[in-house]
């Protein structure tokens, strides 16, 4: 498969902090590529790496075909973390310099179509000062895209956007995809990673621990979650043998079989307890296998 | 370099559109021409009221000429000779014989008329005026008023005075007019330029006498025309590239641009807005020295010169300025940091009457030559009356080009490193690790 990212046992270290540990990563060309981890556990570090704003300490680091050369950022957009823009500039004076730093051409026709997209329209001639957070976030989703890119690297675009933003920006980005661009991004909203990933990878105290599928990730860990709905609520499951971490949502509860534990057993036990309306063996969830690596007391688990 | 140039627009525009700039670009000549304007309506508005005097002469020889000289000037001196208006206070005299008994008392009590305000001064003359010259004469002028160091009207009192005491020992010689005036005559030394060459007829041309105006007044404008420069457009590389860093702007721009793009489009735009401020007040300067007929004062050979080092001097303080904003994180960062920045704007400024007195002695001559110091102490001696061999500005400017070479890399290497590290204090220490080891 044509790659157009390729990490190869990428090194980062800050004193005696290894920030990104012996990272190798292929991101498909045409893709959309998923960023999850918990805060400082090497995403923007990563990602700084890929752009160029950080060196690597060691390994080999290959976007586009080239390696340690700015030739490689052609044709890339990227939306930091944190947001930073001129707020004394008016936002089509900004969104031409930046598509002009850029490269980018027919800016003038671009600016007007992605004002309009993203309902900024009527702010065109306003100052950056004047707009609310959610609409710099969106200014700076602009600038990023404007020179129509094929690599683009979104660092947690949806915090800070109301639910009814975010999906306009959902929408825009699987639309460029369907176009041949190639994404990346960074969340932490589990739900959205789930929706529109090809491929998630998560990286955790530095170490990748998580990479492929949706499908593949999940096969991992096999059907060992359940999801059950009964007339008692959770009280069915007091004292309840051969279960953990029950997440108690009121209505439904979900947890995790015990390892070597038969979900046919806890189904009759739950059967001799109470009226079961709802029982389901499946796979995790994005969000489950996140916290079962992330959550301070399995720190032991995952890949590690 | 199209990158270069877009950062360049940005970076001019947002600079030159500011209210800032537009006040500074007219405050700075509006100050320096203050002065002047300052001076010129305090003379239109001198004040005309009658002022008071009592003298005391011990010498008794003074009554009759003082008498006869403030004639003169209360008639004719203070009025205007074509308009007939006041333009300058009568003086009153009250002659009063010496107190031998209580001198003492006799100083205090005026004294207090003085502070009373009802005289202006109060003057003493001693007896020996006549002939000083002995052991245990007494031979003196005293002008007792409360501000008698600031108060001009005293040289009054002394010309008259010693005028009147030239005349007196004359006569004693019995010397006639003419001879006094021989004897009395003083010749003062007039400053020449050299005698040379025109270079289209071949003809020797006469020496010039010195223009005292030229040899203060055009290297000390240029001198403080580059400083401004530096003031209006490299100085501030400092907190705006600190502010881009701490809006994050700064990782934004690094995303699609270098480092050394980032710092020169900055700079560059620096340089852009003193050449432009350079060439509003050069032509201004120009166009009025020529209306007022004065334009053998513009340093025609010197402009050109001036420029370069204009640009360079920029480029090389702009850069250091840069690549200092990239290490601080905030204000008290900053302003620990501009001072030394600041300091090849600031000496010479120590330096302008040394270099200005001897252009060609071994201070100015040595200070030309250390680079960041070399744009405006060279132009200063170019633009005075003396000429300075050409090879100098040459090898002055071959120095200032590679130290401009070197404080670009070197603040490069900072600024790429610095810029994207957060709660690292600027110390010497991290600046050298920055700079050679990144």
């Amino acid at each position: 498969m044509d790659n157009i990212i390729e990490l190869s046992g990428v090194t980062k270290r800050f004193g005696s902090v290894v920030a990104v540990n012996q990272l190798s990563l292929a991101v498909p060309r045409g893709s959309i590529y998923g960023f999850i981890g918990p805060n400082g556990s090497g995403k923007t570090t990563t990602i700084r790496m890929i752009m160029k704003i950080m060196y690597p300490d060691s390994g080999s680091l290959i976007v586009n075909g080239q390696g340690d050369t700015y030739e490689r950022l052609h044709n890339v957009g990227y939306l930091p973390e944190e947001r930073g823009l001129y707020k004394k500039m008016k936002i089509g004076e900004l969104l031409q310099f930046h598509g002009e730093l850029n490269n980018g051409t027919e800016l003038g026709k671009w600016i007007d179509y992605w004002l309009e997209r993203l309902e900024l329209k009527a702010y065109k001639e306003k100052k950056v000062e004047t707009l609310s957070k959610g609409m710099r976030q969106k200014l700076q989703f602009i600038a990023t895209i404007l020179h129509q890119p094929e690599l683009i690297i979104l660092d947690e675009p949806f915090s800070g956007l109301d639910p009814v933003n975010a999906d306009l920006l959902k929408d825009i980005i699987l639309e460029l995809q369907k176009k041949g661009a190639t994404i990346i991004f960074s969340t932490h909203d589990m739900a959205m990673a789930e929706r529109m990933c090809d491929y998630i990878f998560m990286i955790y105290r530095g170490k990748k621990v998580l990479d492929g599928t949706l499908e593949n990730i999940q096969d991992q860990y096999g059907n060992d979650t359940l999801r059950i709905q009964s007339d008692l609520g959770v009280e069915a499951l007091r004292g309840m043998k051969g279960i953990e971490n029950v997440n108690n949502f009121g209505k439904l509860q979900e947890m995790r079989l015990e390892e070597g534990v038969d979900a046919q057993k806890i189904l009759a036990e739950l059967l001799k307890r109470a009226r079961i309306s709802k029982f389901e063996i499946t796979k995790p969830s994005l969000n489950d296998i996140f916290i079962r690596i992330a959550s301070p007391e399995r720190k032991e688990a995952g890949n590690e | 370099m199209n990158k270069i140039w877009t950062l360049f627009k940005r970076e001019y525009r947002a600079a030159v559109r500011t209210k800032s700039f537009i006040i500074s670009l007219l405050l700075v000549p509006i100050m320096m021409g203050g002065g002047f304007a300052a001076m010129i309506i305090m003379e239109k508005n001198k004040d005309t009221d009658d002022k008071h005097f009592v003298v005391i002469d011990h010498s008794g020889l003074m009554e009759e000429q003082l008498k006869e000289a403030l004639e003169v000037r209360n008639t004719e001196e203070i009025f205007h000779s074509r308009t007939g208006e006041q333009i300058d206070a009568a003086f009153i005299v009250e002659f009063m014989e010496p107190d031998l008994q209580d001198p003492a008392g006799q100083q205090l009590a005026l004294s207090n008329r003085v502070e009373s305000q009802e005289l202006h001064a109060f003057i003493e003359i001693g007896p020996d005026i006549l002939h000083p010259a002995g052991e245990g004469k007494e031979a003196y002028l005293k002008y007792y008023s409360q501000h008698s160091f600031a108060d001009d009207i005293r040289y009054w009192f002394q010309n008259v005075v010693n005028n009147s005491l030239r005349e007196m020992r004359a006569a004693e010689l019995n010397l006639e007019e003419a001879q006094a005036q021989d004897l009395l005559w003083w010749i003062e030394v007039e400053g020449m330029g050299l005698f040379s060459v025109d270079e289209k007829t071949g003809e020797a041309l006469e020496a010039e006498r010195t223009n005292e105006l030229q040899t203060f007044f055009v290297p000390y404008i240029l001198l403080i025309l580059m400083f401004m420069f530096v003031m209006m457009s490299a100085i501030p590389q400092l907190s705006s590239v600190m502010e881009e860093k701490s809006e994050k702007i700064a990782e934004v721009l690094l995303g699609t641009i270098t480092p050394f793009q980032f710092m020169m489009g900055k700079v560059m735009g620096g340089i852009g807005v003193s050449l432009t401020i350079a060439a509003i007040y050069v032509l201004s300067g120009v166009f009025t020295l020529k209306y007022i007929g004065m334009e053998s004062l513009i340093p025609v050979d010197v402009l050109p010169w001036f420029f370069i080092f204009t640009v360079l001097f920029v480029l090389m303080v702009g850069s250091g300025m840069a690549a200092l904003g990239a290490t601080c994180n905030d204000n008290k960062d900053a302003q620990s940091l501009t001072f030394p920045g600041i300091l090849p704007a600031i000496i010479p400024l120590f330096l302008i009457a040394p270099v200005i007195a001897d252009p060609t002695g071994p201070l100015a001559t040595t200070m030309a030559f250390i680079p960041p110091f070399t744009p405006t102490i060279m132009v200063m001696r170019m633009a005075s009356s003396v000429t300075i061999p050409m090879w100098q500005p040459v090898v002055g400017l071959l120095g200032v080009i590679i130290y401009t070479i070197f404080t670009v890399w070197i603040g490069a290497r900072v600024f790429r490193t610095a810029i994207l590290i957060q709660g690292q204090k600027p110390t010497l220490a991290t600046l050298y690790k920055y700079a050679f080891r990144g």
